[in-house]
C-alpha cells in the first residue's frame, strides 16, 4: 500500500476551508494528510453569501449538520433569486429552485402555458411554480419527501455569512485533525526538471513540502498563475462588470426566502437577507460608472441603516486556462471568476472538490486525471458563463450604456442558438453535466422578456378545455398549499436561530 | 411552401420507415398532421433479426405497444446483453449486460475495488458481479421485479424477428391513421434544395411538406439534395458484408446474443422463439460469401436452414441528415454494424429528435441545425462504442484484426481509452447511448484493465471488501434462482 498523499492547501478563505473540510471529512488519514496555510493578515474576499441547492449535498457529504451550520453562520433559506428591472424597467421575475408546472403528455409545461395564452387565457406562469409563489409571500418549509407531492417540486439553498461559514468549517476541520499553519507564503519552489511544485517557503523560512497543492490564494493565483503560469481566459467582453461594492445594513423590510437582484444603470445590486443583517452590494462595470457614483447609488438603495463603509472589490470575468496544472489545483477565485449573479462561486468550489475526490491522484500525478478534471471544470464554467450572459444580453432597457452594449454584443454561438431555438419554438437547452437545468433556463429566458413565437405541436394533443381545467386545478392547489406554509422568519427562528439574530422592527410588529 | 408541415411522407421500408411513421402518427396524427408511408419493396430476408437495446421498451411504451404483443408478433425473446467470445484471442468471453455497475463502498465505484482485488489475486471476472450477466447466462429474466436491496436493477432489450416486427408496426401505424402507398420509387421532384414530390414506378405522385428518407443505405431522397455528403467510417469499421441465415431454436433459450470473432469479422447468434438468427459481419476481401456460409455453419455449430442472404455494408454517416425538407433516419443517416443493437437505436434517436424538433413554421433552418448537431453527437458516441470492440481486440497475427487494433482511434475514443487505462474512469460526453457501466463492461471485457485504482479504496479494509464481494455474489445467485426462465416467461399468458 502506498503512503498517504500529502495535500497542502494555500489560503483559508471559503474555498480553502471547504476543501480542507471535505478532505478531512471524507478521507481517512491513511490515504490523505492535509495541511492548510493561511495568513490572518490577508483578508478573505468571502465570495458570496448566497448559494445553490447543491450546497446541501456538499454539507451532507462532508458530514455537516445543517441546523448547526445555519445557526453558526446566521443563515437563512433561499428558494431562488428575484430579478427586478432586468429585462426592462419595471419587470420582475423569480428564478426559483424548482419547476414551473408539470409536463403533461410528455410536453413541457411552458408549451401548454403558451397555448393557453394564445387561446385567450394569459396566466402568469409564476403562479404555477410552488417555489415562486412561496417566495412571493415570504414562506418557507422543507420540500416533501414524497416525490409525487406538489411540495416536492422545489429545492432550497442558503444565504449565509461566508466568512462565518469559513470559520465554521475551520472548526470542523481542525476538530478532525487538520493542521493549520499561520503565515505568509513568500516563494513557490518548483522542481527544476518536472516543473512540479516541490514546496512552498513561508515567511518564517519554513519549507512546506507536499504531493499536491491546492491554490486557494484568491484572484492572484499565487501558485497556479504566478508560479505555474496557467493563463487567464478573459470573458470581460461578454461580462463587462469588473467591480463591486459590498455593504451590510441593518435588517429591515421583508425577510425574504430569496436573494434579490436589482438591475441598475451600470450593473446590478444584490440584497441577501441574513438573520443578523442584510448583505448588499453593487456589481458594476467601471467603463460605465465611476466608483463614487456607484457607491452613492448603493447607499441610496439600502432598506436599513448601513453598518459600514462600502468595501470595494475588483475582478475580471474568466477562468484559468488550466485549473489543474502539474500537481496544483486552483479552487475558488484562483481558478476563475464569474460574478455572483446566479450564486455560482461556492458551487464552482464544490464542483472542483467533487471532481478531485472522483479523480484523486497519487504522486506522481497521472496527466490523464488532470486532463479529465479540466475538461469537467471547464464545461461547468462555460455553461454558467452562457447563462449569465443571457441575463445581460436579453434586455430592452433604455437607461444605460451598459445595457445597450450588452444587447448589441455578439454572444457565444452556444448561447445564440439556445436563444433562437427558444424564441422560435420554446425549445429549452438540455445537457448532461453542469448548470443549468431546463427549468432554470425557462425562468430566465421568459423572465428577461423573451416569448416563443410557437409552442410544441405535441401540446395540441390535450383538449383545450381539459388543459384549462388542469391549469386551474394546479394553480388553486399551489395557492392553497403555500398559504399553509410557515413564514420564513418563523421557520428560521424555530429551526436555526443564531445568537445574533435580529428581528426586524416591521416584522416584529406584525408578528406581535 | 408557406406553411408549417401538415403533410409528411415517410419514404422507405422496413423497421426504419414503419417506426418513424408510427411514431409521427402517434405524436401528431390527432393534431392534423397527415402521415403517408411510401412503402418501398422490403429488403428484409426471411431470417433477418432486429436486435434492440432496453431503450426500445421505452419507445414501445410511448407508442402504446404492449411488450407481450411485440414478442408474440415478432417471435421475440428478451435480451439481457451480449456475450463476446474470441475477441481477445483466447476462447474466453464476457457478457456485456444492460446493467448498472454493482454497488461500491464508501462512494467509490465497485470497479475500483475489483481492480485492486484483481491485483491481489482475485480470480473472478467483472461480469460475475453483474446480475444482468448472471441472468443472461442462466437464461433467466431477472428484470421482472426489483432485486434485493444492494443490487441495481438490470434492464432487458429484445431480439425480434424483423419481418414480424415490421408487420406489427405497419398494422399499428395504419390502424392509427397513417396511410400507405406501396410501390417502387422512380424519382423525386427536387426544386430549390427541397423535395416537392416523389414519383413511383406506376406514376403515383406523393407530395408532402416534409419527407423522411427511410430508404436505408440507398439514401434515395437525401442523396439527391445539394449539400449531401457522406463521412466514411470504413477505416475503423472495415467489414463490408452482412450475411444472414437461420438455424433451429436454441434450447434452453439464452438471455443474450453471442458475438464471436473470427479471422475476417464476427458472427452473431440471436435467439428467437422459433429459430436462431445467424448474422455474419465480415470483410469479403478475406472471406468470400460462399466461404462465409460454410464458416457460419462451422462456427455456430448449428445446422443452417433455408436460404441465406448477403447484403453489402459500409460504415459511415451523413453529417447533414436533415437538408431542406428531407430528414434521413436510420441507416441512411448513420450506418453502423448490427453490433450493440446500434441500427435500431439509430432509428429511435432520429425519430425522437424529429418529434422534439418537429417544425412549427414554414422555415426549418433552426430545427435543421439543431437536429444535425444532435444526431452527429449521438452517432459519434455510438460509433466510438463500436470501434472500441475492434480497437481492443487481442487476435494477434490476423491481418484483419491487427489492422483494426493498429488503426488510431477517433480522438474522442482515444481520450476515453487513455483515461480508462490509467484509472478506470469513463469520460462521458453528451448524448451517450451507453453509460459508464456499459463502457466499463466492454473495456474490461476486452482486456483493458486499468493500471491503477482509486487510492480512496484503501479506506476500506480488505476483510470488509471481501465480505462485500461475497455478499454481492450471494445476492446475485439468490436472485437468479428465483427468476423465471425466459421460456417460462414467454409462455405466461
Amino acid at each position: 500500500m502506498s503512503r498517504p498523499l500529502d495535500v497542502v492547501i494555500v489560503g483559508g478563505g471559503t474555498a480553502g476551508w471547504m476543501t480542507a473540510a471535505a478532505l478531512v471529512g471524507v478521507l481517512k488519514p491513511n490515504v490523505c494528510r492535509v495541511r492548510l496555510i493561511e495568513s490572518d493578515e490577508i483578508g478573505i474576499v468571502g465570495v458570496g453569501e448566497a448559494t445553490l441547492p447543491q450546497m446541501k449535498d456538499f454539507n451532507d457529504l462532508v458530514g455537516i449538520d445543517e441546523a448547526e451550520m445555519m445557526r453558526s453562520t446566521n443563515a437563512t433559506f433561499k428558494l431562488g433569486i428575484e430579478f427586478l428591472d432586468w429585462g426592462f424597467k419595471g419587470s420582475t421575475y423569480v428564478h426559483p429552485f424548482g419547476a414551473h408546472g408539470q409536463a403533461w403528455g410528455g410536453v413541457g409545461f411552458h408549451h401548454h402555458w403558451l397555448r393557453a395564452a394564445q387561446n385567450g387565457r394569459p396566466w402568469d406562469i409564476e403562479a404555477f411554480s410552488y417555489a415562486v409563489v412561496a417566495s412571493r409571500c415570504d414562506r418557507f418549509e422543507f420540500p416533501s419527501r414524497d416525490p409525487a407531492a406538489i411540495e416536492a417540486t422545489y429545492n432550497y439553498a442558503y444565504h449565509f455569512d461566508a466568512s462565518l461559514y469559513a470559520r465554521y468549517l475551520r472548526g470542523f476541520a481542525e476538530a478532525r485533525g487538520l493542521r493549520r499553519t499561520e503565515g505568509k507564503v513568500v516563494e513557490v519552489v518548483l522542481h527544476p526538471e518536472s516543473g512540479n511544485v516541490d514546496a512552498i517557503r513561508m515567511e518564517s523560512g519554513e519549507l512546506v513540502a507536499g504531493d499536491l497543492f491546492i491554490d486557494c490564494s484568491g484572484f492572484r493565483g499565487l501558485i497556479i498563475g504566478q508560479a505555474l503560469q496557467s493563463g487567464f481566459e478573459d470573458w470581460s467582453k461578454w461580462l463587462p462588470c469588473d467591480r463591486a461594492l459590498a455593504v451590510p445594513c441593518d435588517r429591515a423590510g421583508r425577510f425574504t426566502p430569496f436573494t434579490r437582484s436589482t438591475a441598475r444603470e451600470a450593473g446590478w445590486q444584490w440584497r441577501i437577507p441574513l438573520q443578523h443583517r442584510t448583505g448588499n452590494g453593487y456589481v458594476y462595470s467601471s467603463s460605465f460608472i465611476s466608483d463614487d457614483d456607484a457607491a452613492a447609488t448603493l447607499m441610496r438603495n439600502l432598506d436599513g441603516e448601513a453598518q459600514a463603509e462600502p468595501r470595494p472589490l475588483r475582478f475580471k470575468a474568466g477562468r484559468r486556462v488550466d485549473c489543474w496544472r502539474k500537481n496544483c489545483i486552483a479552487m475558488g477565485l484562483a481558478s476563475g471568476f464569474l460574478e455572483p449573479l446566479e450564486s455560482t462561486s461556492i458551487y464552482l468550489v464544490q464542483v472542483a472538490i467533487t471532481n478531485l475526490l472522483r479523480l484523486f491522484p497519487r504522486n506522481p500525478v497521472d496527466p490523464a486525471l488532470v486532463e479529465e478534471f479540466n475538461r469537467l471544470v471547464d464545461n461547468e464554467y462555460d455553461r454558467i458563463r452562457d447563462f449569465l450572459i443571457l441575463h445581460y444580453h436579453a434586455n430592452t432597457r433604455e437607461d444605460g450604456e451598459l445595457w445597450r452594449y450588452c444587447r448589441d454584443m455578439e454572444v457565444p454561438d452556444s448561447l445564440r442558438s439556445k436563444i433562437e431555438l427558444f424564441t422560435r419554438r420554446g425549445h429549452l437547452p438540455q445537457y448532461k453535466d453542469g448548470l443549468f437545468s431546463p427549468p432554470s433556463w425557462l425562468s430566465v429566458l421568459l423572465g428577461q422578456g423573451l416569448r416563443p413565437q410557437a409552442y410544441d405541436r405535441l401540446a395540441d394533443n390535450l383538449p383545450l378545455d381539459e388543459l384549462f381545467a388542469r391549469m386551474e386545478t394546479l394553480h388553486a392547489r399551489i395557492d392553497a398549499r403555500t398559504a399553509a406554509m410557515p413564514g420564513h422568519d418563523a421557520f428560521v427562528r424555530s429551526y436555526c436561530a443564531s445568537a445574533e439574530a435580529v428581528r426586524a422592527p416591521a416584522l416584529a410588529g406584525a408578528d406581535a | 411552401m408557406s406553411r408549417r408541415p401538415e403533410k409528411i411522407a415517410v419514404v422507405g421500408r422496413d423497421a426504419a420507415a414503419w417506426t418513424v411513421a408510427f411514431g409521427l402518427q402517434r405524436a401528431f396524427g390527432r393534431v392534423g398532421v397527415a402521415v403517408t408511408v411510401v412503402d418501398l419493396p422490403s429488403l428484409l430476408g426471411p431470417a433477418d433479426v432486429c436486435p434492440a437495446l432496453p431503450t426500445l421498451g421505452g419507445l414501445h411504451r410511448l407508442l402504446g405497444l404492449d411488450e407481450r404483443e411485440v414478442l408474440a408478433s415478432a417471435a421475440g425473446v428478451h435480451a439481457l446483453g451480449q456475450r463476446f467470445v474470441g475477441w481477445s484471442g483466447g476462447q474466453g468471453g464476457f457478457l456485456h449486460a444492460y446493467d448498472s455497475q454493482p454497488i461500491g463502498l464508501n462512494s467509490v465505484d465497485f470497479l475500483q475495488y475489483w481492480v485492486k482485488g484483481r491485483g491481489k489475486g482475485l480470480a473472478l471476472e467483472l461480469d460475475e458481479f453483474s446480475l444482468g450477466a448472471a441472468g443472461a447466462r442462466h437464461g433467466r429474466l431477472v428484470t421482472d421485479a426489483a432485486p434485493a436491496a444492494g443490487l441495481p436493477r438490470p434492464a432487458h432489450g429484445y431480439h425480434l424477428h424483423a419481418r414480424g416486427y415490421v408487420d406489427l408496426l405497419r398494422r399499428k401505424a395504419t390502424a392509427s391513421g397513417a396511410t400507405c402507398v406501396s410501390g417502387a420509387l422512380r424519382g423525386a421532384d427536387v426544386a430549390d434544395g427541397r423535395i416537392a414530390a416523389v414519383v413511383l414506378e406506376d406514376g403515383t405522385r406523393v407530395e408532402a411538406d416534409l419527407f423522411v428518407d427511410a430508404t436505408g443505405a440507398e439514401a434515395a431522397l437525401i442523396g439527391r439534395l445539394p449539400g449531401d455528403a457522406v463521412e466514411d467510417w470504413g477505416q475503423w469499421l472495415g467489414c463490408d458484408r452482412v450475411l444472414t441465415a437461420s438455424a433451429p431454436r436454441l434450447d434452453p433459450l439464452p438471455g443474450y446474443s453471442q458475438i464471436a470473432a473470427f479471422d475476417a469479422g464476427w458472427l452473431g447468434l440471436y435467439p428467437l422463439q422459433d429459430r436462431t438468427a445467424v448474422v455474419a459481419v465480415y470483410d469479403h476481401a478475406r472471406q468470400s460469401d460462399a466461404q462465409m456460409l460454410q464458416t457460419a455453419a462451422a462456427l455456430s455449430g448449428l445446422a443452417l436452414q433455408g436460404d441465406a442472404t448477403v447484403a453489402p455494408f459500409r460504415a459511415g454517416f451523413r453529417p447533414r441528415p436533415w437538408i431542406g425538407n428531407c430528414v434521413a433516419i436510420g441507416e441512411g443517416a448513420v450506418s453502423l454494424e448490427p453490433l450493440d443493437a446500434a441500427p435500431m437505436h439509430v432509428v429511435q434517436v432520429g425519430l425522437s429528435h424529429l418529434i422534439a424538433l418537429f417544425p412549427v413554421g414554414p422555415d426549418f433552418a433552426l430545427e435543421t441545425e439543431a437536429y444535425n448537431a444532435a444526431i452527429a453527437s449521438h452517432a459519434g458516441n455510438l460509433r466510438d462504442f463500436q470501434i472500441a470492440h475492434y480497437k481492443l481486440n487481442g487476435r494477434s497475427g490476423e491481418p484483419f484484426w491487427d489492422r483494426a487494433r493498429d488503426r488510431p482511434a477517433p480522438e474522442t475514443l482515444a481520450y476515453k481509452l487513455k483515461l480508462f487505462a490509467g484509472r478506470g474512469r469513463v469520460a462521458l460526453y453528451d448524448d451517450e447511448a451507453f453509460q459508464e457501466p456499459s463502457w466499463t463492461s466492454i473495456f474490461v471485457g476486452h482486456g483493458l484493465i486499468p493500471r491503477d485504482y482509486d487510492p480512496l479504496v484503501e479506506m476500506v479494509g480488505e476483510p470488509e471488501q471481501v465480505r462485500h464481494f461475497q455478499n454481492l455474489l450471494r445476492l446475485i445467485a439468490a436472485e437468479v434462482r428465483q427468476a423465471p426462465t425466459i421460456a417460462a416467461r414467454l409462455a405466461r399468458p
